[in-house]
């Protein structure tokens, strides 16, 4: 593994000039060009793809770690008791839940938050900065932020603060954990909706909406015949990036709820590492990482393609 | 716009800056309440006190944190260094050779970086432990590198097109030779991309909390998001709210400073690396 490291030495020399050795094969120059590609991609895949296979080799064993000895091919046993388990279909489902809920919120108050971020006033700058701030931290420290002293219910600044309407010591985590979850996911993820939102506002002709409102359009219908168009290809990005990071959600259910109470906030990701590392059962948790990766494969591609799609119909159009 | 369509705009703006800021000031503010103050649900301290930073850097938990600080500084410096100087490469190759198969290499980065990292971290372990990386800096570089190397890729390549590459040319129409021309044309033009890039493969790093978790075992190479984890799972009945709060703040602290000071560039190279990848 570290001669990979030392491997970006060598084409570190001057770049390949272009067009500059007629004289050499068509098949040798295009490996010229190639070559500062190499490092990278190699790279990446020897640190991804190996552990992978790896993963499918596991994924066709009974092993578990704490019984030495006990590993031995069963083919696709493992498999099968995945699809029985109904923790494991109660898990996916919430990952669903968890994945597409947050995100779809998170891409409405984005939504609402570039709107006003798309107006001039005063300050707008700093408000911008500021709002940007959840994104920043450190995904477990804003977790243990959530966890710890906003839905916590004696300190917790959530019940402080609908005290007054009758609501008393509420533990919000353990009645309601993976909403727990998502709200935390939402809160951080909101900014990075509202910062490709935003972009996607600044990038479109103010022309039209003038326009429109000089022949007498309502706010409400620019914004709808308009705006949200324009929109939709942002929105959907913001949606797909967001989900394809949101999927793979661990730290936030490590520390609010540690998946629990039971599985009741358990997410793929949480529950595959719960059977690896606490239950040492690497066979099982194997192959449901690779359920994990089929399936996260197939969706990628469909929701990318919706993307490419649309911002290739866009690029044409302009 | 009518007054009262502002002031409906106003009161949804103030609600929802008040949504995203104030807890962050809510932990700020716990960070510097004493003990007895923790739990009186007042905004500001009574008295300011740095007792929970004192816990936090020379205290009870500074054999946790200290270390900790220094492993996740020192692997995501080096990781950002490896990552960046790797993807430029890669970069410009996509952005400045033709080449058959350029698109197939961009998918492929984009195919690994929505990799559930969930489903190598298993063998990771396994292997780690056999050859020796277990707890060590490599062991968590390597897998750091695989986390940022294709979001890199992504977004140097996108500024890399946006590079007019004339001007190389024209530096060696002016005599330079292409090393030369490289150097002193190419690489002032490329930095600002490289530095965004480097701000967002240090981001990636630093918030990593999987394989932190997962690869080490003490603080030889603990990373603080792990560090951060232990903490709290320690005291899980009398949670240490002050020391966790400081500690909150302290691991946020380089990468809000970073992209503050940077803000305008990492949103244009994540929204130009999004959008036009």
């Amino acid at each position: 593994m570290t001669s990979t490291l030392e491997r970006p030495a060598a084409p570190s020399g001057p770049p390949p000039a272009p067009g500059q050795t007629p004289t050499r094969s068509a098949r040798a120059e295009g490996w010229v060009r190639r070559a500062p590609l190499l490092p990278a991609l190699v790279f990446t895949i020897i640190v991804t793809q190996i552990p992978f296979l790896l993963t499918i080799f596991y994924s066709l064993q009974s092993w578990n770690l704490v019984r030495p000895g006990s590993q031995q091919w069963v083919w696709f046993d493992n498999y099968v008791s995945v699809f029985q388990d109904s923790q494991f279909r109660g898990v996916a489902l919430n990952t669903v839940i968890m994945t597409l809920g947050s995100v779809l919120i998170a891409v409405v108050l984005g939504l609402v938050l570039a709107l006003l971020l798309n107006r001039h006033f005063i300050g707008r700058g700093i408000v911008r900065t500021l709002l940007v701030t959840p994104f920043l931290i450190t995904p477990v420290a804003a977790a243990l932020l959530w966890k710890t002293t906003l839905l916590d219910p004696t300190y917790g600044l959530i019940n402080f603060v609908l005290s007054p309407f009758g609501v008393g010591e509420e533990a919000w985590i353990s009645d309601f954990p993976l909403a727990s979850v998502m709200v935390a996911l939402i809160w951080q993820w909101t900014p990075f909706m509202m910062l490709l939102l935003l972009a996607g506002l600044q990038s479109m002709p103010t022309d039209q909406i003038e326009a429109a409102r000089m022949d007498g359009a309502g706010a409400w219908a620019i914004f709808k015949e308009l705006t949200l168009p324009h929109l939709r290809r942002f929105i959907e990005l913001g949606t797909v990036l967001g989900a394809i990071y949101l999927v793979n959600t661990f730290d936030a259910v490590y520390m609010i709820t540690q998946g629990g109470p039971g599985t009741a906030s358990a997410n793929l990701p949480f529950y595959i590492y719960q059977r690896a590392f606490l239950g040492f059962d690497i066979g099982q948790s194997a192959a449901m990482g690779v359920v994990v990766v089929v399936m996260t494969i197939i969706v990628a591609t469909f929701a990318l393609r919706l993307v490419f799609r649309s911002f290739g119909a866009a690029e044409g159009s302009n | 716009m009518s007054t009262r369509e502002k002031i409906g705009w106003g009161i949804g703006g103030v609600l929802i800056i008040v949504y995203c800021l104030f807890p962050i000031a809510w932990i700020v503010s716990l960070s510097f309440k004493s003990s007895s103050d923790i739990s009186n649900g007042a905004f500001l301290p009574t008295i300011a006190t740095d007792e929970n930073y004192a816990t936090i850097l020379t205290g009870d938990a500074a054999e946790l944190f200290l270390p900790a600080l220094r492993n996740s500084f020192g692997i995501c410096l080096i990781a950002t260094a490896l990552a960046c100087l790797l993807s430029m490469f890669a970069a410009y190759a996509i952005a400045r050779l033709d080449f058959p198969g350029k698109k197939l290499i961009l998918s492929t980065a984009l195919a690994v970086a929505i990799f559930p990292v969930i489903s190598i971290v298993t063998p990771l372990f396994n292997l780690w432990r056999e050859i020796g990386l277990y707890d060590t800096w490599i062991g968590l570089i390597l897998p750091y590198l695989s986390l940022t190397l294709p979001i890199s890729i992504w977004t140097l390549s996108a500024f890399f097109r946006e590079i007019p590459w004339e001007m190389e040319q024209a530096a060696q129409v002016d005599g330079a030779t292409p090393w030369q021309a490289f150097r002193k044309v190419i690489v002032p033009l490329a930095a600002p991309g490289v530095f965004t890039t480097a701000i967002i493969a240090f981001f990636l790093a630093w918030n990593d909390f999987v394989y932190g978790i997962s690869l080490t075992s003490t603080s030889a190479s603990r990373p603080v998001p792990a560090a951060l984890g232990l903490f709290q799972g320690a005291s899980q009945f009398e949670s240490p709210t002050g020391p966790i709060a400081a500690a909150a703040v302290i691991v946020t602290i380089p990468v809000v400073v970073l992209v503050l000071i940077f803000q305008r560039r990492i949103v244009a190279g994540l929204t130009n690396g999004a959008v036009k990848g």
